[in-house]
């Protein structure tokens, strides 16, 4: 384990490129992401922020920052960084690091869960359902929602990668380790 | 009196003219032409320009009064030369802005017409009227009918003055050998002319010489400056004083006369063969080295560094026993020459080494004189939180680049004291931008030298931590932003904030720095083997008896004043006297270049010329009125009065007067008088604008309740109250 700047540029740079991350060093701090920011006007996201922390090492802060899986990866400061620092993609890395020792949020951990129950993030639910039934449609697509053989496939990669062991996943109650049926602790 | 809100100055139309009370005036009679200036809308905005144009033709002597939408452009200034054409006018008068901006182009107009340039005069109505009264506009239209008045009665009183030139020796003294003065001197001495270089070091290249690399190219300095420095070492046309101060400079443009004192250097360069058994055995060894800012020692007898030009040996008076003390070893000035006793650098020197030198003054007429004597470092400890020169792990900029430079203490290796470097932290603006320090300006260089110096040290320890504090980032040069993005893709940090104190880690020879990261708000602390104070930029004190003899001014920041700091950057007051490069502000190589080749550029003027136009609205004596008391003289600060002893009157050195007044407003017997700005020409224009009773009434309400002796009834003045009034009413 380096430097959290390292960990970024090691770990993601796998998936976007070494170069593609460095770009965070030529962060100047202009404020141009925050003051963009759909999110940050509603929430507590503070990109330059991260970015900063990022660049002084401020490992445990920024993994335990509740902000840091406020992004909605919309990308508008990405486009907007007058250095070119590939901001969101940046934040993205940070998250799977945060993931992998352990911080990741409730919602996102769901997420998590839904796709273990469902094969998909956003599953079809009853209303949809009837949606669908109403104009003619089967009340499913075919999806791995409806084909049991198919969502078991999706279960056995989150097994083999262990994706389930990463959220806290409990297979007995198919939920979240230590969450009631309504997703709270 | 229009009232304001009628006032609609879109209604004026572009240009109007009505003929004045004066039009059938004889033709000898003073014939004045008045043209009102709309300045676009700048004037007439907050002026009744027709108004004022209406009343213009209703005072003395006034033959036609016209206005125009721009009088300095060539439809406006052709107004004026069809009038002087026609014969109708002989005295002009612009009312439009300030003659510091247009006196120059109405003055040529009129001498293009074959009008005297003399019999031109200025209203100043817009500096004067209209920007600063623009929410007052009946005030503003009536102060610049007051101020055409004024400008009539002047004119009406004006006289025609000729302008006189000098001849100008075609040669040029260059004060200071570092970049600046280099290309100054190369140019002047490419174009043909002879270049005087004073240089007080015992080599030229200045700063510039001790520097590693440049920003932001990286380039080697050497490389780039020795071939520079050779060049003007070995010029023809560059007579080079090195080791040698400016004692004296009188005179003026054309003709500066000056006295150079050239210090001994107590070797005879012909025949020193550069060797160095004289440097090992000079018995004084531990003087700081200047070149390597105090970071290694030489010996008394020295070469600055190895390119130094001219590659001559010194003999440092200061320090040498012989000659500070009168004795090295057993010999004395009197044991050398009787060849009893010798001093050890003598002994191990073929013959070069002369004791017997002794200063010499060399004289020089030139026609011009550039000023380009740089920079000193600010003094570091005036931060003392930063505790210069108590923990040695806490070096300045310039210390850092001489560790930096292949040609410093430690061949270029970054290490302190023998020991290896870890961390490195740089802090920006020491000296700079510091109220506490005295120093408001920016020295504008340091951002710059400190992202080099930190990209450069990344290279040399790339497991180093750098880190660069700084309030902001300065790169504003061609090159300089992408720089500075490089240096951070290098792996330097750059944290904003700057450092508050600095202290010695217990147990351990580092030391660790307080500061605050102001992009999150939180304070933190780091540890490192040095700390580099980004120094700030100050005139070089030898500057201040330059200054003195060449009556410069400063600027509130204490470097050179330019005649104009936006439109004449390298000039002064004084004709032919050019400032250039760091001593008149700080800035960077390419900047000092540009400063420099500009100074070159205003001396050839003049050179190429032979001859300079001096300025004929300067003092006169009245020699019948003058008793030669010499009270003026003591007032000048040209030195321009001297008493004639024959006939005992002062006289006026014409190409040294700048026409100040000084002589004029303390002469007792009102002998000294300005030409162009005689008394009864500046006595008729006070009287033209105080004509208005309000000011006299205002002044007798004052003076009354002081003369009321007690018994002594006053008469009564008409409408005046027959009872005394109480005083303070």
């Amino acid at each position: 384990m380096g430097t959290l700047y390292e960990d970024i540029i090691d770990y993601g740079g796998e998936v976007f490129g070494e170069e593609h991350l460095e770009t965070l060093r030529e962060c100047v701090q202009c404020g141009k992401c925050t003051g963009g920011c759909p999110s940050g006007r509603n929430t507590a996201l503070r990109t330059r922020r991260l970015m900063q922390m990022a660049l002084v090492d401020m490992r445990e802060e920024i993994f335990n920052a509740p902000e840091l899986w406020f992004c909605s990866t919309c990308y508008t400061c990405y486009e907007r960084c007058p250095k070119g620092v590939k901001v969101t993609d940046v934040i993205r890395t940070i998250r799977n690091l945060a993931a992998k020792e352990g911080h990741m949020s409730v919602p996102h951990r769901m997420i998590g869960v839904y796709v273990m129950k469902t094969g998909h993030a956003v599953p079809i639910g009853p209303d949809q359902m009837k949606l669908r039934e109403a104009v003619g449609l089967e009340s499913q697509p075919p999806t791995a929602q409806k084909h049991k053989d198919q969502l078991e496939q999706v279960q056995a990669i989150f097994k083999a990668t262990g994706y389930d062991a990463m959220i806290d996943f409990d297979w007995a109650t198919m939920n979240l380790k230590g969450m009631d049926k309504g997703g709270k602790k | 009196m229009a009232e304001e809100e009628e006032y609609d100055y879109t209604k004026i139309p572009p240009m109007d003219s009505i003929e004045g009370v004066a039009a059938g005036a004889p033709e000898d009679n003073p014939r004045i032409g008045i043209y009102v200036c709309h300045c676009g809308i700048n004037i007439k905005m907050a002026v009744d320009v027709d108004e004022v144009m209406r009343y213009a033709a209703s005072l003395p002597n006034v033959v036609v009064a016209r206005h125009y939408i721009f009088m300095c452009s060539d439809p406006g200034q052709d107004l004026i030369r069809k009038d002087l054409a026609a014969g109708t006018i002989n005295r002009v008068i612009v009312a439009s802005c300030s003659p510091r901006m247009h006196e120059p182009t109405f003055r040529k107009t009129c001498s293009d017409s074959g009008l005297n340039p003399f019999y031109y005069e200025m209203a100043n109505i817009r500096e004067h009227c209209s920007w600063p009264h623009g929410d007052f506009i009946s005030g503003a239209t009536e102060k610049a009918k007051e101020l055409v008045k004024s400008a009539v009665a002047r004119c009406t009183l004006l006289e025609p003055l000729e302008e006189r030139e000098v001849e100008v020796t075609p040669e040029v003294l260059v004060i200071g050998g570092g970049v600046t003065g280099m290309y100054a001197a190369l140019d002047i001495a490419n174009g043909g002319y002879k270049v005087h270089m004073v240089e007080k070091e015992p080599s030229i290249g200045g700063h510039v010489a001790q520097l590693s690399r440049f920003f932001p190219t990286l380039e080697r300095a050497t490389s780039l400056m020795t071939p520079r420095m050779i060049e003007v070492g070995a010029h023809p046309n560059i007579n080079l004083m090195d080791y040698s101060e400016v004692e004296e400079i009188g005179g003026y443009i054309g003709n500066f006369d000056v006295k150079v004192k050239r210090k001994p250097r107590y070797i005879d360069s012909e025949k020193c063969k550069d060797c160095t058994p004289c440097i090992e055995a000079c018995p004084v060894k531990d003087i700081p080295d200047e070149f390597n800012e105090g970071l290694s020692t030489r010996s008394a007898i020295y070469i600055p560094f190895p390119f130094a030009v001219p590659p001559a040996y010194t003999i440092d008076a200061e320090h040498c026993l012989l000659l500070k003390e009168g004795k090295c070893g057993d010999a004395t000035l009197e044991t050398i020459k009787d060849g009893k006793a010798v001093p050890p650098c003598m002994a191990a020197c073929p013959g070069a080494i002369d004791f017997e030198q002794k200063e010499e003054i060399e004289e020089l007429t030139v026609g011009t004189v550039i000023v380009a004597t740089g920079y000193d470092l600010v003094d570091p400890r005036v931060s003392a939180e930063y505790k210069y020169a108590e923990y040695p792990n806490v070096i300045t900029s310039l210390e850092f680049e001489r560790l930096l430079a292949p040609s410093g203490p430690t061949g270029g290796k970054i290490e302190l004291n023998g020991k290896e470097v870890k961390d490195i932290v740089f802090i920006s603006c020491v000296g700079s931008r510091n109220k506490q320090v005295g120093n408001e300006y920016c020295s504008r260089v340091c951002c710059m030298y400190i992202a080099k110096q930190a990209y450069l040290a990344k290279e040399q320890l790339p497991d180093a931590n750098i880190t660069v504090t700084f309030q902001d980032i300065r790169a504003f040069g061609k090159g300089f932003e992408e720089f500075y993005g490089d240096v951070k893709l290098s792996g330097v940090s750059y944290m904003r904030g700057l450092p508050s104190e600095i202290y010695k880690k217990p147990g351990s020879d580092r030391v660790v720095i307080r500061a605050e990261n102001t992009l999150l708000g939180e304070p933190y602390e780091r540890e490192a083997d040095i700390v580099v104070l980004g120094m700030g930029l100050e005139p070089n004190k030898g500057v201040e008896s330059i200054i003195n003899m060449l009556k410069l001014s400063k600027s509130v920041d204490g470097f050179l004043m330019e005649a104009h700091p936006k439109l004449r950057p390298v000039d002064t007051a004084t004709d032919g006297i050019f400032i250039a490069g760091c001593c008149a502000s700080p800035k960077d190589i390419t900047d000092s270049i540009a400063q420099g080749k500009a100074t070159a550029s205003g001396s050839l003027l003049y050179l190429v010329q032979l001859k300079a136009k001096i300025e004929p609205a300067i003092s006169q004596i009245n020699e019948e009125v003058c008793i030669g008391c010499g009270t003026c003289a003591e007032v000048c600060p040209y030195g321009a009065l001297e008493l004639d002893e024959v006939i005992q009157v002062m006289t006026v050195n014409e190409a040294v007067c700048k026409g100040c007044g000084g002589c004029n407003s303390v002469c007792p017997s009102g002998a000294a008088t300005m030409k162009h700005y005689r008394d009864r020409q500046v006595y008729a224009q006070v009287e033209a604008l105080t004509e208005r009773g309000m000011h006299i009434v205002e002044l007798e309400s004052v003076v009354e309740p002081v003369e009321a002796p007690a018994g002594a009834a006053p008469e009564p003045e008409e409408g005046a109250s027959p009872e005394p009034e109480p005083v303070a009413e």
